[in-house]
């Protein structure tokens, strides 16, 4: 090829008459339209050599890329998006690598991310300038429990009045850790990222973003871990957490919302008995998630308990749920 | 790797490329969140792929800018904004850091290294969003012509910059 314009040797403009081959660099620039994708893969299904051009062409596209200039994204992002990922299960590897009909690795999960749908992950308490932050719409209902930890606490009203378990649960202040079981993060190729979230409390927008920051700085702390389990109402409950830095944040889901004249109320549980850190509430539906107040001891566990509006100084009803740290 | 880290590192890099397609800051943020978020869910997925980590990324990047673009209103606000800058100059930011300011070199010399017509068809394909088919359109050529600049443009651009499997 010489730097002057050769002569096009394709006047005729009728695209699928064609050679397919000539649809390699179109392909690479994500110029093809889902049909013309669709037959161009089915052509490079049948050819290794045409698999390893478009491999190529798909690299020399990504050098455009990085040329680009970076452009430093907004702090509300990584927050939204940290929170976001608390609640989305990351999906399992799949059980046997796909024939190699693909060159394009980020071709094969389309499904995953790509829904429009408004996020419900803004902190309440925060006004949402148009709030942007897809949510990860249907994805986490689809592998609950991929996610989960096995620590499920022995859910209150379920078994018969006076079951074990539910003895258990109301021993929860003076035995925090005798029946909780510590579940260990899982994360494939991340060691530590992890969470939610949506509501918190009634605090200001300025306490929100304090809020936000602080769940950021766990879920990229080197030693952030999660744990999982389930409400005495059954909705999951994800504890995260960062020895390290000494906090922790609850993310819960579609947890029901209180009265007035009542607030969820979070405590650390340790050696000394449960320590008040925090209250909040919940607007019923979507993701709520709260950074604990205070400081977080190896070993904790976190519990809470509906209390009266305000929060009590110490437990005055069972816990709806207790994580183990 | 935290996934936080992985975020700090790359995240400038999406959303430059991200906004360079879009234009428009909020939808580029919006969009680089779903990036993210994607590489969340599929990370475990990821492992066995050719190229670095760096590759999968900006390539998803690019296809969701992209699918942006042909999905929704995106495209028709963004035609707005597009008709008022030069289409056919693939940069217009300066450099921030030495790294990038070597890579952006690197492809600007590859760049021209290309006719003016194959560097155009590219140009608009990859950093205006353009399908093929507007390419054609908007320059008033054959569709199979167009097909020819791109794949032609971009086997020189990958013997210039050296890519190879």
């Amino acid at each position: 090829m010489s730097n002057t314009d050769k002569p096009d040797t394709n006047l005729t403009g009728n695209a699928s008459a064609d050679n397919p081959a000539d649809l390699a660099g179109a392909y690479a620039l994500n110029a093809l339209n889902a049909d013309e994708t669709a037959e161009y893969e089915r052509y490079l299904a049948r050819s290794e050599q045409a698999r390893i051009e478009a491999a190529e062409l798909s690299d020399t596209a990504v050098a455009l890329g990085l040329a680009v200039a970076p452009v430093q994204p907004s702090s509300a992002l990584k927050a939204n998006l940290m929170a976001q990922i608390a609640s989305t299960p990351q999906l399992a590897p799949l059980a046997a690598p796909a024939t190699p009909t693909t060159v394009d690795p980020a071709r094969p999960v389309e499904t995953a991310a790509t829904t429009d749908a408004p996020a419900a992950v803004t902190p309440i308490g925060t006004t949402t300038p148009s709030g942007p932050a897809a949510t990860a719409g249907d994805a986490p209902a689809a592998t609950p429990s991929s996610a989960s930890a096995p620590g499920a606490l022995p859910s209150a009203g379920s078994g018969s009045a006076g079951s074990a378990s539910e003895r258990a649960q109301r021993r929860w202040f003076q035995r925090p850790a005798g029946y909780l079981v510590a579940a260990a993060a899982a994360v494939a190729i991340f060691a530590g990222g992890t969470f939610t979230g949506q509501a918190l409390f009634g605090g200001s927008a300025d306490q929100s973003a304090k809020q936000a920051a602080s769940l950021a700085e766990i879920n990229a702390a080197a030693d952030s871990q999660r744990a999982s389990t389930e409400t005495a109402g059954g909705q999951e409950a994800t504890l995260v957490w960062s020895g390290e830095l000494g906090l922790s944040a609850i993310i819960v889901e579609d947890l029901p919302a209180l009265g007035d004249d009542e607030d969820y109320q979070l405590w650390y549980i340790g050696e000394g008995g449960p320590v008040a850190a925090g209250t909040f509430d919940s607007d019923g539906s979507g993701t709520v998630w709260r950074v604990l107040d205070g400081t977080m001891s190896a070993g904790d566990a976190v519990g809470v308990t509906v209390e009266p509006a305000g929060g009590s100084d110490q437990p005055t009803s069972d816990p709806i749920v207790a994580i183990q740290s | 790797m935290a996934f936080g880290e992985l975020y700090d590192q790359i995240a400038p890099r999406v959303l430059g490329l991200v906004k360079r397609v879009l234009i428009d800051h909020a939808q580029s943020e919006e969009v680089t969140q779903e990036i993210f978020l994607e590489i969340w869910q599929t990370a475990s997925r990821y492992e066995s792929q050719r190229g670095g980590a760096s590759t999968w990324i900006m390539t998803m990047a690019h296809r969701r800018a992209i699918d942006r673009i042909r999905s929704s209103q995106a495209g028709r606000d963004r035609d707005t904004k597009i008709g008022i800058r030069d289409l056919a100059v693939p940069y217009d930011h300066v450099a921030e850091t030495v790294e990038v300011k070597i890579e952006h070199e690197r492809v600007e010399k590859a760049m021209s290294r290309l006719t003016e017509l194959q560097r155009q068809a590219v140009s608009l394909s990859y950093f205006s969003g353009f399908s093929h088919r507007e390419v054609a359109d908007h320059l008033h050529i054959p569709l199979g012509t167009v097909k020819t600049r791109l794949r032609d443009g971009l086997i020189r651009l990958r013997d210039e910059l050296g890519v190879a499997s």
